[in-house]
């Protein structure tokens, strides 16, 4: 394609939907990226704001982001835009046969791998955690040779912080897998795919069965299949008559593989180009505006023209923010970064300080319409935005936020582009 | 072993996200493979340090699925290669069909030199099959192999008289379009004289190497890379551009070498190099493409080769098929097809090779499309093989939407 309308950097969750909502609008879109997201090891679920500054829990996402502080990038956003963002986020999830749960002014609580929970808002039906919460019976399955997920300690901190008539058990089912020195370990992803399987369904609910009272709800570690869709739920829930809960977990991860085949299937029923591989380097710009993003690779440069670009790189991990000592910048269109010159003040000293990470914050500043703003306050190219991860004023590990903002500020992003405000 | 400067392997950059280990299609179909980050870049540092023994080294397939989505680029499917053949250096072969597969333009020669060659060959390899010889060799019982045409393309091109255009190309062809499939080459040499464009080729070049690779022979493929590398420099040298229609050849040709190989000239040519159809996009682009087509109202799936998708360059198949009236083209969009070049005939990989290809045979079934279309010689052979389904390349489709 010579020119698109909108051209995007990056395909990780902020790249993919962006690219979604401004081809529904019915714009020519292409995306450059080199590497897939992070959305491929990540949760799968849509945080959007779980804990203040302070460290206090949310309750109403929406609410929370009244009077958060001016460069957080919900300021930009509003509460309206996360709305609409993630309503058009859980219409999308419908059309394509993987509906997510939840409502953007609640904030819901996720049992984590270890037995503990963390507030979340969007999950798809495998984490119905408010099933966990009606259940009078709760049974941790465990898989006896699977790494990554330790049934017992998971049991304990349940039976801990669950209310105290709540029935706690542990089972552990036996994969019976093939072993070997010449065999590698068992991940959560090779028992999604043998649940997939007849004879992995089978062994599961002969195995499980006897242990299921009335009103059970399983807690499991990830491994209800890697498509997007709800079949093994489906087949197991009503051969069990019990509800299955997917606890979060470590990368690789299962419910983000299935997150990311279903946003990339979106975008190419909508027509986005995709082009893989394509290491954005740099980008011309004319009288502040960008004309074309420029990719290297083995053979030669190539010039990728636009309207209007996005840019969703994410941050330091992914490459979409460099460090150096004492300075930072985004490389392709060469924006500075305001960093103190002295690095050890780059983070707290304790790296689990109750509070958030100075380094985790840093990122591009933008204006309220998500248009970059350099160090001396310049403003590189009036046709560009900024979405995702690269964004400066957050932290989403502690704040729990990190798939909502790139939500929010992609759809923010494209539906500006596409002519709504 | 030499290291280009531009694109140093560097094991280093791997940040240990494990995203690679979700894509890798081998991994998905067997434990006796430890993923790519594990034999890739963590095994790459620890090698430097001790010697290692590690035969799960042998599954990985070079598909290069794993370059495609790591973040960091890191050159894993390469780093797994160097591996592999430091590995046989001084372990016994697993398969022995791994040096047959690994030079088969030897045999291409061999077969296509003798008069009826190909009939005898063609016919030795069902009888040999029927007699268990393929088995006895390392070639998977069931596996479907590629068979030789009676006239190689290089014969073919020389009874062709083209029309001389200023715009000219060499087209290297490779052993699979030269010695299987020489249709392909000349659907080629029609296209692009339909859209003014001179075709040459050279007689000189040789296997670009991607099997000997593939199959841990790189001390060969090295001998190759220096004997093809002067070659395609002179010719970029001369004005021309370079044209592959494998995307094996194409990716082996323009990025392999300069991953595994330092040899002058390397990077110059490959900033002229382009897939057989990136080369009419880039016309379209210029709207000099020629869209003179008459009705096709088949319907197609496309499959997009593992070595396509990592050259950076998008589908341009599927965005010039689409503009023939009445086409009905889809992108099958399952992943990788399983055979990797060679890797699915041998005995001790076919069932590997055919559960990684299952969700592409099942799409290809269930799409009802009447033809598959692919770059790739040996995914094509492979979707026919496991859905039933012919399959061609996208130069044909063309070729017979210009009525040639
Ligand atoms: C282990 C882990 C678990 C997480 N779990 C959760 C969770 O459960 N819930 C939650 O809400 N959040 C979670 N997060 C946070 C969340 O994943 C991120 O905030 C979010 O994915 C950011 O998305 P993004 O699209 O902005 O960036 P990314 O996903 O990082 O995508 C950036 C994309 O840009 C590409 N790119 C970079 N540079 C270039 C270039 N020069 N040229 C071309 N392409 C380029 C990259 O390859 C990549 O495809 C988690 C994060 C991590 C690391
Ligand atoms: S090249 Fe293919 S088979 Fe080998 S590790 Fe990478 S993805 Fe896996
Ligand atoms: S994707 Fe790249 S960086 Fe991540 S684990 Fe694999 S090799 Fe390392
Ligand atoms: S990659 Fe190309 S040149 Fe090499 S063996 Fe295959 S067809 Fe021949």
């Amino acid at each position: 394609m010579k020119k698109s309308d909108i051209l995007i950097i990056g395909n990780g969750i902020s790249g993919l939907f962006a690219a979604c909502i401004a081809a529904d609008m019915g714009k020519k879109v292409q995306i450059l990226s080199y590497g897939a997201g992070t959305l491929t090891i990540g949760g799968g679920i849509i945080d959007v704001l779980g804990y203040d500054d302070q460290g206090k829990f949310i309750a109403d996402p929406l609410k929370g982001m009244d009077g958060i502080s001016a460069n957080h990038p919900y300021a930009k956003t509003g509460a309206q835009t996360a709305k609409k963002a993630l309503e058009a986020f859980l219409k999308i999830t419908e059309e394509e046969g993987y509906p997510y749960l939840g409502s953007p002014d609640k904030n819901l609580w996720l049992p984590t791998a270890v037995g503990n929970f963390k507030p979340t808002c969007l999950v798809p039906r495998t984490m119905d955690t408010e099933a966990l919460f009606k259940a009078d019976n709760i049974l941790v399955v465990g898989f006896d040779t699977m790494k990554d997920f330790y049934a017992d300690m998971a049991t304990k901190n349940l039976r801990e912080r669950l209310s105290k008539n709540k029935n706690v058990e542990e089972f552990i089912v036996k994969l019976n897998f093939e072993y070997g020195r010449d065999l590698r370990d068992i991940s959560a992803m090779d028992v999604a795919r043998w649940l997939e399987t007849d004879e992995g369904h089978r062994s599961f609910v002969d195995q499980v069965k006897g242990h299921v009272k009335a009103n059970t709800a399983i807690v499991l570690p990830p491994v209800l299949g890697l498509e997007p869709n709800y079949k093994v739920l489906d087949s197991l829930k009503k051969e069990l008559s019990c509800a299955l809960i997917e606890v979060s977990s470590l990368p690789p991860a299962v419910t983000g593989t299935r997150l990311n085949k279903m946003l990339h299937s979106c975008a190419k029923k909508r027509g986005v180009q995709i082009i893989e591989k394509a290491r954005v380097v740099g980008s011309e710009i004319i009288d502040g505006k960008c004309q074309a993003v420029i990719t290297e690779g083995f053979d030669r440069q190539r010039k990728f023209y636009a309207e209007q670009f996005i840019l969703a790189t994410g941050g330091v991990y992914g490459g979409g923010i460099i460090a150096k000592i004492g300075a930072m910048s985004e490389p392709i269109f060469n924006i500075d970064i305001e960093v103190p010159k002295v690095q050890t003040d780059w983070s707290y000293k304790q790296l689990f300080a109750d509070k958030k990470q100075i380094f985790a914050q840093y990122g591009v500043s933008v204006d309220e319409n998500l248009t970059p703003v350099a160090a001396d306050g310049s403003k590189p190219a009036s046709n560009v935005k900024v979405v995702g991860r690269s964004l400066a004023g957050y932290d989403f590990c502690y704040e729990k936020s990190g798939n909502g903002v790139a939500l929010i500020t992609a759809y923010k992003a494209a539906a500006a582009f596409c002519g709504e405000a | 072993m030499a290291i280009n400067k531009q694109h140093a392997i560097d094991p280093d950059k791997c940040t240990a996200c494990t995203i690679c280990i979700t894509a890798c299609p081998v991994t998905a179909a067997t434990r006796k493979f430890r993923g790519p980050k594990m034999t890739g870049p963590a095994l790459t540092r620890l090698r430097k340090l001790v010697s290692d023994d590690d035969p799960m080294l042998d599954y990985c397939s070079n598909c290069k699925t794993c370059d495609l989505v790591c973040p960091s680029g890191v050159p894993i499917s390469t780093l797994n290669m160097i591996a592999k053949n430091e590995y046989y250096k001084t372990h016994p072969r697993k398969s022995k069909a791994d040096d047959m597969l690994a030079h088969s333009e030897k045999m291409g020669k061999l077969i296509t030199a003798l008069p009826l060659g190909s009939t005898f060959a063609n016919l030795g390899m069902s009888v040999g099959k029927s007699f268990g010889v393929m088995g006895a060799m390392g070639i998977a019982q069931d596996a479907k192999m590629p068979s030789y045409a009676s006239e190689s393309f290089i014969s073919k091109f020389k009874k062709i008289k083209q029309t001389p255009y200023p715009r000219k190309v060499v087209f290297f062809s490779g052993c699979y379009i030269n010695y299987n499939q020489p249709e392909v080459g000349t659907d080629l040499v029609k296209v692009y004289q339909k859209n003014k464009i001179e075709v040459a080729i050279d007689e000189n070049f040789v296997c670009c190497g991607s099997p000997m690779v593939s199959g841990g022979y790189i001390d060969d493929a090295r001998v190759n890379a220096s004997k093809n590398t002067a070659l395609l420099k002179s010719w970029v040298d001369r004005g021309y551009d370079i044209v592959t229609a494998c995307t094996s050849c194409g990716l082996m040709l323009k990025q392999e070498y300069q991953e595994l190989f330092d040899f002058e000239g390397m990077a110059e040519y490959a900033a002229h190099m382009y897939d057989s159809i990136e080369y009419l996009a880039k016309l379209h682009d210029d709207g000099q493409f020629d869209t003179d087509f008459a009705n096709d109202n088949t319907k197609y799936i496309y499959h997009a080769p593992c070595h396509l998708k990592v050259q950076a360059i998008g589908r341009p198949s599927m965005e010039l098929l689409p503009m023939i009236p009445g086409i009905d083209i889809e992108e099958a969009d399952v992943g990788c097809c399983g055979i990797s070049g060679s890797y699915g005939f041998k005995a001790d990989k076919h069932e590997i090779a055919m559960k990684v290809g299952s969700k592409l045979f099942n799409r290809i079934k269930n799409s009802h499309a009447k033809l598959g279309v692919c770059e790739c010689g040996t995914c094509r052979l492979q979707m026919e093989n496991g859905s039933g389904v012919k399959a061609i390349h996208p130069l044909t489709v063309l070729r017979q939407a210009y009525g040639l």
